[in-house]
């Protein structure tokens, strides 16, 4: 099968969005990601992985409404695409069909 | 408030970010800074806001979006090529109007560049001496009964006691000028310009001693220096190769000089020539006049250091000299080096340099701008009139996306190409014309290719001129609305008003010029016709040099003998620009009425030998033992000095008069005669009879057409009489023509010049006459199908440009009449101007004019309308 690769912090974009529904934009997938990972993310990163995702056809945007934080501008709405939503899937099947085939389960070693 | 996040971030952002993702972009930020401001504090958000526009700088961010639509960059090597390609096809498609405007721009550059190189020359003079600006001649301004006279000679000991009194002086040297035969062997050699200078004078002007010791050369008193074509004269051509130094001269055959030097020639850019220099410390020890603070023989040069404040060094000079002369008020002036070759102006011939004149100058600066001028309104009228065959040109290319700013590069570029062209042409020609030029002008002048200034120059030149003729065209014809221009609606009139406004301006400029040589050259012509009061056709004068003047007698009585001469007078001067002035004591002087008179000595026939004639009393007669008398004078005066004097020239016979302290009387009163230049007024004269001292010249008239057998009998007898001196003559009539030499000059060089911009101006009047016939092409077919007469069609075409130089006439008349009075108030003897110089003028530009557009008037007239109808 062949499929478009997807890098980890795509990925996480990528879910966020998901999990965001509709109301995703650059700020607020910073702070969510920031807030779930717990790993510090610099905008720019955000935006480019955005980028990326929407150049492989898996997320789409449209413009929103301008408020006033913004400075009067208006923000870019990113949602999931159906490819992205299956793309997500894939991969969390490949990852469950491993974790199943785990014979001694994993310790936490924290 | 809201707290704003740092702009001069966001201007970065602003700049690098691609306009596409900027708005988002900026938006994230400007959110996440208000909620960092919230969490951290301002002054930590507006570093991590920073931080993370540093981020954003990435290719990603900062590459553009392509465009829709495909855009040509206006200057891409495809449109450059196109542009050139056009601006070729137009120039060969119109060869008439291009050789117009080529030819045209390329001889008005070729008189601003032969201006501009002889301007550039003159400036250069002295340009060479070391510490050039900080150079001065010490001048005086003497009072005397008449008015204050610029007198550039000052007292010998002058020099030595300034270097001595002021600090500020680091250099001086004293320059004076004498006469005499050098001799060495069989050779004998008089130099034209023999100085008298300190040792300083070498290394105070730059100029390099070739031979001899730099150090002591010129400094004891019986030593001499000669240049180069002197020393070729001496010892022949390959003087290089011989031991000539030590070798003895002698000075008007009996001082023997000693060869300490030989000094490169006067270089040509100098106001100083020289040919033989010696030692000033000679006449120190033994001239009274040059030891004396009472007379002024040299020239004094000084250096002063360059932190010195000219000004104020002036003001403690100017009242110098009566603490070294006693009583002596006369104000010493400075005059910068810079100055002396041009704006030399002194009294009484007391400078002997070589100078130009700033009001030529000036004159030639004018006259160069005018032809350039002229020249340039033909390149933008011909480009103007030529519009409507690019409106097309210019529809099409708007309408496929040309911007204004492209189509004012191309008609740029073109008029870049037409100014190379005609300034390589110009260039060309300029190469060619030079040695005819430097005939005109009297210098030795290159065209300095080789040097890079003159490159630079070029190339500005190149840029400005086409600047100056692009930018109307550029603009005019960059402003057509494409959709009327493509529609055929295209206004022929447009521009016209401009057009006549640069053709009018052409010919005022042109007729003013023509004016102007007209009457430049009848002032000259008068001048040199005036009755002077006496007669100097077939008068020439030869010197008397040293021993001569004892035997001057002899040679006079063996020179009447011969048939070829008419009459031999001896004098002490030979009539052209006598300025030997001196103070005269008569009966009834005051105070009020002094004045300062013109002196010579003369003999009984002096009237005879130059035609002069008396108004009252009688001539001189050696019969008469009064006349001839030690202790008494006796005098001839002119009519002015009997005028200022108080006397009618019957009352003035008889009077005492007190001469150089002789007292003596008036025997007769001469007719006034001019003794100067035309510039001049005539002032008193007076005529001496002192046959027992030295007369320094014999005039000698000659008999109609005897001239040349006259010449030979005179060196004949003189070579018997005198076999050591060299036999030097001249003639009366040339020498005063030569006063003149700098009008005529300028005379010749306007005469060219002003030929020259009627030229052009035609020139350009035949473009646009030939653009007008094309345009009216149809019309004057219709017209002559309808019965028009040839002449009608003509005068239909040429009226309006006669009209126009009509109106030239108008405006330059005032214009020329106001330079040329201006001129003439020069002259003290002028011609009036007349008007019939204005009328011949101006028949002459409307003749020349209508020459060249009946030419073209007449050609379409003469077409057959079959022709000019069936095609559209």
């Amino acid at each position: 099968m062949k499929r478009t690769y997807l890098g980890e912090f795509e990925e996480i974009v990528l879910l966020t969005v998901a999990v965001l529904d509709g109301q995703a934009y650059g700020v607020v997938l910073m702070h969510e990601i920031i807030e779930q990972t717990g790993r510090s993310v610099r905008l720019n990163q955000v935006h480019s992985a955005l980028q990326r995702l929407e150049e492989k056809g898996m997320v789409n945007s449209e413009m929103g409404e301008p408020t006033n934080e913004r400075g009067g501008r208006r923000k870019r709405l990113f949602s999931v695409t159906a490819y992205g939503h299956r793309t997500l899937q894939e991969i969390q099947e490949v990852r469950v069909s491993f974790w199943s085939r785990l014979t001694s389960p994993l310790k936490l070693s924290v | 408030m809201k707290t704003q996040p740092p702009i001069l971030a966001d201007k970065l952002l602003k700049w690098f970010c691609a306009p596409h993702l900027l708005e988002n972009i900026q938006g994230d930020l400007h959110e996440e800074f208000e909620y960092q401001v919230k969490r951290i504090g301002v002054r930590r958000a507006r570093w991590r806001y920073w931080w993370e526009i540093l981020g954003f700088m990435k290719p990603r961010y900062i590459k553009r979006k392509p465009t829709q639509y495909p855009t040509t960059y206006s200057y891409s090597p495809d449109m450059l090529q196109n542009y050139f390609k056009i601006a070729v096809r137009n120039l060969l498609k119109n060869r008439t109007f291009s050789l117009i405007n080529i030819t045209g721009l390329a001889i008005g550059l070729v008189c601003c560049l032969a201006i501009g190189l002889y301007v550039w020359d003159e400036y250069q003079y002295d340009r060479a001496v070391p510490q050039f600006e900080q150079t001065y001649r010490v001048t005086e301004r003497q009072k005397q009964a008449t008015g204050l006279y610029d007198i550039a000679v000052t007292p010998g000991p002058l020099a030595p006691a300034l270097k001595n009194d002021f600090p500020e002086i680091t250099e001086t040297v004293r320059v004076g000028a004498w006469s005499g035969l050098l001799q060495y062997q069989q050779t004998a050699v008089e130099p034209e310009a023999m100085r008298v200078v300190d040792p300083s004078f070498l290394s105070f002007f730059g100029f390099k001693l070739l031979k001899g010791n730099p150090q002591t050369v010129l400094s004891s008193p019986d030593e001499i220096v000669i240049s180069e074509a002197v020393a070729e004269r001496f010892f022949g051509k390959d003087w290089r190769a011989q031991f000539i130094l030590g070798k003895t001269i002698h000075y008007n055959q009996e001082r023997p000089l000693r060869l300490s030097g030989i000094v490169e020639n006067a270089p040509a850019r100098s106001h100083l020539q020289f040919d033989v220099l010696l030692p000033f410390k000679y006449f120190e020890l033994n001239d009274k006049w040059s030891y004396n603070w009472g007379s002024n023989n040299y020239h004094t040069y000084l250096k002063i250091r360059p932190d010195n404040d000219v000004a104020a060094f002036g003001q403690k000079l100017a009242g110098q000299l009566k603490n070294y002369d006693k009583g002596n008020e006369t104000p010493l002036l400075l005059q910068p080096l810079r100055d002396i070759h041009l704006y030399s102006d002194f009294d009484f011939g007391t400078d002997w340099g070589k100078h130009g004149d700033i009001r030529y100058v000036r004159i030639f600066i004018i006259v160069g701008l005018i032809v350039l001028l002229i020249a340039l309104f033909n390149f933008i009228n011909l480009s103007t009139a030529r519009a409507t065959q690019r409106a097309r040109e210019v529809g099409v290319r708007k309408s496929v996306g040309a911007l204004r700013s492209s189509l004012i590069a191309q008609f740029w570029g073109e008029s870049l190409l037409m100014t190379s062209l005609a300034l390589g042409v110009g260039l060309l020609l300029l190469q060619l014309l030079m040695p005819f030029f430097n005939e005109l002008s009297g210098k030795v002048m290159a065209v300095p290719f080789q040097q890079p200034l003159f490159g630079a120059f070029m190339v500005g030149l190149l840029l400005f001129i086409s600047f100056l003729t692009g930018l109307y065209p550029a603009f005019y014809l960059s402003s057509f609305r494409p959709v009327s221009v493509l529609k055929g609606i295209f206004d022929k009139k447009s521009g016209a008003g401009f057009r006549k406004t640069l053709v009018v301006t052409q010919f005022v400029m042109s007729i003013v010029l023509i004016i102007g040589t007209v009457g430049l050259y009848r002032q000259l012509q008068f001048i040199q016709n005036k009755k002077l009061g006496f007669d100097k056709e077939q008068l020439l004068y030869v010197r008397l040099k040293g021993d001569t003047r004892q035997k001057a007698m002899t040679l006079k009585e063996l020179l009447t003998k011969q048939s070829s001469i008419a009459s031999v007078s001896a004098t002490t001067s030979t009539l052209v620009n006598m300025q030997n002035t001196s103070y005269i004591e008569w009966d009834g002087k005051t105070p009020k009425n002094e004045f300062l008179i013109t002196q010579m000595n003369v003999d009984a026939d002096f009237l005879k030998t130059t035609g002069m004639t008396l108004a009252a009393g009688r001539n001189f007669s050696p019969a008469i033992a009064s006349d001839t008398s030690d202790k008494f004078g006796t005098y001839l005066i002119n009519e002015t000095a009997a005028r200022r004097m108080g006397w009618t020239p019957q009352k003035a016979l008889g009077k005492k008069v007190n001469f150089w302290g002789l007292d003596g009387k008036i025997v007769g009163v001469l007719r006034d005669f001019h003794f100067r230049p035309m510039n001049v007024k005539i002032e008193p004269f007076i005529v001496r009879f002192r046959p027992k001292e030295f007369y320094f010249n014999l005039l000698i008239k000659t008999r109609p057409t005897q001239t040349q057998r006259a010449l030979a009998d005179i060196a004949r007898i003189y070579k018997k009489i005198e076999p050591n001196q060299l036999f030097s003559y001249g003639f009366v009539n040339e020498d005063l023509g030569r006063q003149y030499a700098i009008e005529q000059r300028t005379g010749q060089l306007l005469l060219c010049f002003s030929i020259l911009t009627i030229l052009i101006a035609c020139l350009g009047l035949f473009g646009l006459a030939t653009f007008t016939a094309e345009q009216r092409i149809k019309e004057i077919g219709i017209r002559k199908v309808m019965g028009a007469s040839i002449a009608s069609i003509t005068t239909l075409l040429s009226k309006d440009f006669i009209k126009l130089v009509l109106i030239a006439n108008g405006i330059a008349f005032p214009l020329a009449y106001y330079g040329l009075n201006h001129w003439l108030e020069d002259f003290e003897y002028r011609i009036g101007i007349e008007w019939w110089v204005f009328v011949v003028a101006g028949i002459t530009a409307i003749g020349i004019s209508f020459l060249t557009v009946s030419f073209q008037a007449i050609k379409a007239a003469l077409m057959n309308p079959v022709k000019s109808l069936k095609t559209e």
